[in-house]
């Protein structure tokens, strides 16, 4: 059983580019700053890793789906590298994958590596990628979670302004976060006022496009103590799939994400978590699109369905309130570099728990949470992380 | 008894003033409003439109056995539009589909075909679905005259509504009117001799015949239905073959325009719709010569009007919307993948056939086709279903990313009649006013072009009030 995994594989390196428009870095550049970060900061050399899973949705350019950019990257050759695609839970499932390798005994010390370079591409953002030529031709991601916010709208009468209550947050804890892709604060007036993207999204209720890059030294819990004594302790994880065309599923009600809550319903049970809201201390959580926020607190158990726009308007998520979510900024500030989105997060509650994350450090974080979102619901990704 | 049993029109929704072309130009304005179809519609998808109303509003066992097609602007040289709608009627292969073309009358010859085919016995219920998205070149009087529209008769020897009694067709290669492979807009040589000799001679001659092999007088036609190359010359040869002008069917230059092909089939449903029992109804399309066919209404003539009222219109605001409109498709980059004929075929039942899968144990109505219920799991016993075409609006967006020529795009999960839900774009629509709970009707559209191919499938359209209450399959 995965509960078994408690306590028993730490974080001891991270490392993690700047998120942003690196047009001066290439794939491999970002790949090979955040692995060798991660190195630097456990203090190991590369020879010492037994094993590396890399979470990429569009490897650069020549490098197919495989996992040979990680390879290539670091020039790490000869040992088992595992390529993980989850849509945007790509990050968080690498991560997953890679402690059940050490949980499992199997390995002692393992990489993991998010990476993405979305900036590259001849087209903005992720256009229609993979869509059924048909079916669901030219959608786009705004467009989609769209279809859930409109619903959600209909449901429980909220309009956009909590939505702009999240951009405001997110761009505030942005300015705090030097490695964040936007350093910029907004008001809720200027984020109501934005030119439309999808319909209730305007300009500023959708992450932007990003490039950047995020890796993690994991070891067996029993040899954290050698590299260092704060390191971090995987205390739960969960991983849960739905349908990847929730618009085709009858009765589909399109106000939450089932997938999150199951994800996290396997975290919790795996970290003993009770009250969520009250025994978490910091998360950072999938804000694709500023109402996904709003829904991940429901989702997530942080307050019942329904009630997520007070959470954000009482001011509960920021970074003084009693569940301070996406300290980083979150992807609203921070960016979306897919696959290294999810490692991103990791890095930022590990920065929290072992008290280095400067100006915007939470107080007394010894349990933190990061959520990634796939799809419109198709995939969620669950980590809970904590101090020894 | 052969004649006619069902019959349709279709106007798209897009209007624009016929002002507003001439004052882009500088020239005189004819006056009146011309209908233009939307940047994702074609003679082929405007032609379904009509073959599915009387498919879908058939419910006798006999299955239909031919469609035939007829435009001047099929959408390809190569490839049979006919085909297409019977598949996307969910008509069965055994159907003899064909394409008529190349001539303004191409629609009354289709006719001709069909009421021949039921006379002989070849076919027994056949589709005549015609209908023409027509250029004329910019500061053109074409531009301002032409109007886009389809048509439809359905021609069969059960529930006759008008009995065929007679009909002829004359051939002429006098040029008056024509367009080359390569040109997209219409020529002509207008002048008074074009229309005597062209369009007024052919057109009295036929009559003339028509009511000779009738035996009949003008006097006794009730009902006079004549393509017209102008608006105006269709009643210069009713008074030549005699007929009173109360009984001319009116061409629709001021609500419409010129819609080329389905003109005379447009006019003769407009006069089946008001005809008596026992009226003799007369139509004449012109080109390259003239067909004419005259019918006689039957007691068997429904009570209600088969011509569907179209949504409301929607006014295209300025000309280089309207123009932005009307180019898109032919200027539009092929962006985008290509399915493999394989996929195209294996999907067929379900991407152009709208097929869906019932679940035996737990009823669920799922698209797309599916090997495992998605309610109840269940495995064995799910059934091949034609899915519902109509249903409400359950989410949507205004999306201001999608390739269009104008923005933004409305996209929304639809719940079908049936239960299955549907995802889909919104068009002819006022973006602004999509609701949830909206009634919708999922049409037919030009979707993109990739890979030198048109690439067709379903989007929704808003449901007029009157086709709330006809009958659905």
């Amino acid at each position: 059983m995965e509960s078994s995994l408690k306590d028993k594989v730490a974080i001891i390196g991270i490392g993690c580019t700047k998120f942003g428009d690196n047009f001066d870095q290439s794939y491999e550049d970002m790949a090979a700053e955040a692995v060798f970060q991660a190195l630097d900061d456990a203090k190991i050399d590369a020879a010492r890793i037994d094993a590396g899973w890399l979470g990429t949705f569009s490897p650069g350019q020549g490098y197919g789906k495989a996992s040979v950019s990680l390879a290539d990257a670091i020039k790490m050759y000869d040992k088992p590298l595992t390529r993980v695609e989850n849509y945007c839970a790509t990050g968080t499932d690498a991560f997953r994958n890679a402690a059940f390798s050490v949980a499992a005994g199997i390995y002692d010390i393992v990489l993991v590596l998010g990476v993405e370079k979305l900036k590259d591409r001849p087209a903005r953002g992720l256009a229609s990628e993979g869509n059924h030529l048909y079916q669901h031709e030219g959608s786009t991601a705004p467009g989609l979670f769209a279809l859930a916010a409109t619903r959600y709208f209909e449901e429980f009468k909220i309009g956009r302004k909590p939505l702009a209550q999240v951009a405001v947050k997110n761009h505030h804890n942005g300015t705090l976060n030097p490695k964040a892709h936007f350093q910029m604060e907004v008001t809720e007036e200027q984020v109501l006022k934005a030119p439309m993207v999808a319909y209730p999204f305007g300009l500023f209720d959708c992450c932007p496009t990003t490039d950047g890059a995020a890796a993690a030294i994991l070891c067996r819990a029993d040899m954290a103590k050698q590299f260092r004594d704060d390191y971090v302790l995987v205390k739960g994880l969960g991983l849960a799939v739905n349908t990847g065309r929730p618009w085709f599923m009858p009765g589909h009600r399109f106000t939450g994400f089932p997938v999150t809550q199951a994800a996290a319903h396997q975290a919790y049970e795996m970290a003993a978590i009770k009250d969520p809201l009250k025994e978490i201390d910091l998360a950072e959580v999938h804000d694709c699109f500023t109402w996904t926020e709003i829904s991940n607190y429901e989702d997530l158990g942080f307050c019942k369905k329904g009630e997520g726009a007070n959470f954000i308007s009482e001011g509960r998520s920021r970074l003084e309130g009693d569940l301070p979510v996406n300290p980083s900024g979150g992807l609203k500030s921070s960016g979306h570099p897919i696959g290294a989105s999810g490692v991103r997060m990791i890095y930022e509650i590990t920065t929290h728990l072992r008290e280095q994350a400067g100006a915007r450090q939470v107080k007394n974080a010894r349990l933190g949470l990061a959520h990634n979102l796939g799809g419109l619901g198709a995939v969620a990704c669950v980590v809970v992380l904590g101090q020894p | 008894m052969v004649g006619i049993t069902d019959y349709s029109t279709y106007l798209p929704s897009y209007r624009i003033a016929r002002d507003m072309i001439a004052q882009q130009w500088g020239t005189k304005s004819l006056g009146g409003i011309k209908a233009v179809a939307n940047y994702d519609q074609d003679a082929l998808t405007m032609a379904f439109e009509v073959a599915w109303n009387m498919v879908e509003r058939d419910d006798t066992t006999l299955s239909h056995d031919g469609l035939y097609f007829a435009s001047t602007t099929a959408p390809y040289w190569q490839r049979a539009s006919s085909s297409f709608i019977a598949a996307a009627c969910d008509l069965p292969d055994e159907i003899e589909a064909i394409d008529f073309g190349g001539s303004l009358r191409a629609g009354m010859s289709a006719l001709r075909a069909a009421l021949n085919a039921v006379v002989a016995g070849a076919n027994q219920k056949v589709i005549v679905a015609v209908a023409d998205v027509r250029d004329g070149a910019p500061e053109s009087l074409e531009e301002q005259q032409f109007g886009d529209g389809a048509a439809a008769l359905c021609i069969g020897k059960e529930g006759v509504i008008a009995e065929l009694i007679a009909h002829g067709s004359r051939s002429d290669a006098f040029l008056d009117e024509w367009r080359r492979d390569k040109d997209s807009a219409v020529s002509s040589l207008g002048s008074r001799y074009t229309l005597e000799r062209g369009y007024i001679a052919n057109t009295v001659t036929i009559g003339k015949h028509i009511l000779e092999l009738a035996r009949l007088n003008s006097i006794d036609i009730a009902h006079v239905a004549l393509s017209s190359p102008d608006g105006r010359a269709h009643i210069t040869a009713a008074k030549k073959l005699g007929f009173d002008p109360a009984r001319l069917l009116e061409v629709p230059i001021a609500d419409g325009g010129l819609t080329g092909v389905p003109l005379p089939i447009t006019l003769l449903c407009q006069a089946l719709d008001r005809a008596k029992p026992g009226d003799f109804v007369l139509t004449i399309g012109h080109g390259d010569g003239a067909d004419a066919v005259l019918f006689r209404v039957t007691d068997q003539k429904p009570k209600v009007s088969r011509i569907p009222a179209s949504a409301s219109p929607l006014n295209i605001p300025t000309y280089s919307i309207f123009r932005k409109q009307r180019d898109f498709n032919r200027t539009a980059t092929e962006e985008g993948g290509v399915m493999s004929n394989v996929t195209l075929e294996q999907e067929e039942r379900q991407n152009v056939r709208l097929h869906a899968t019932r679940c035996q144990k737990c009823n669920t109505v799922q698209f797309p086709i599916t090997m495992v219920c998605v309610h109840c799991h269940n495995r064995s016993g799910l059934d091949e279903v034609r899915m519902r075409r109509r249903g409400t609006v359950f989410t949507f967006t205004k999306d201001y990313l999608y390739n269009a020529p104008v923005s933004p795009v409305g996209v929304g999960v639809i719940e079908l009649d049936d239960g299955a839900r549907f995802y889909c774009q919104l068009t002819d629509i006022d973006t602004e006013a999509i609701e949830i709970g909206q009634k919708v009707q999922l049409t037919l559209r030009r979707l993109r072009d990739g890979g030198r191919m048109h690439h067709y499938y379903w989007k929704c359209r808003p449901l007029a009030v009157t086709e709330v209450r006809s009958n659905q399959k």
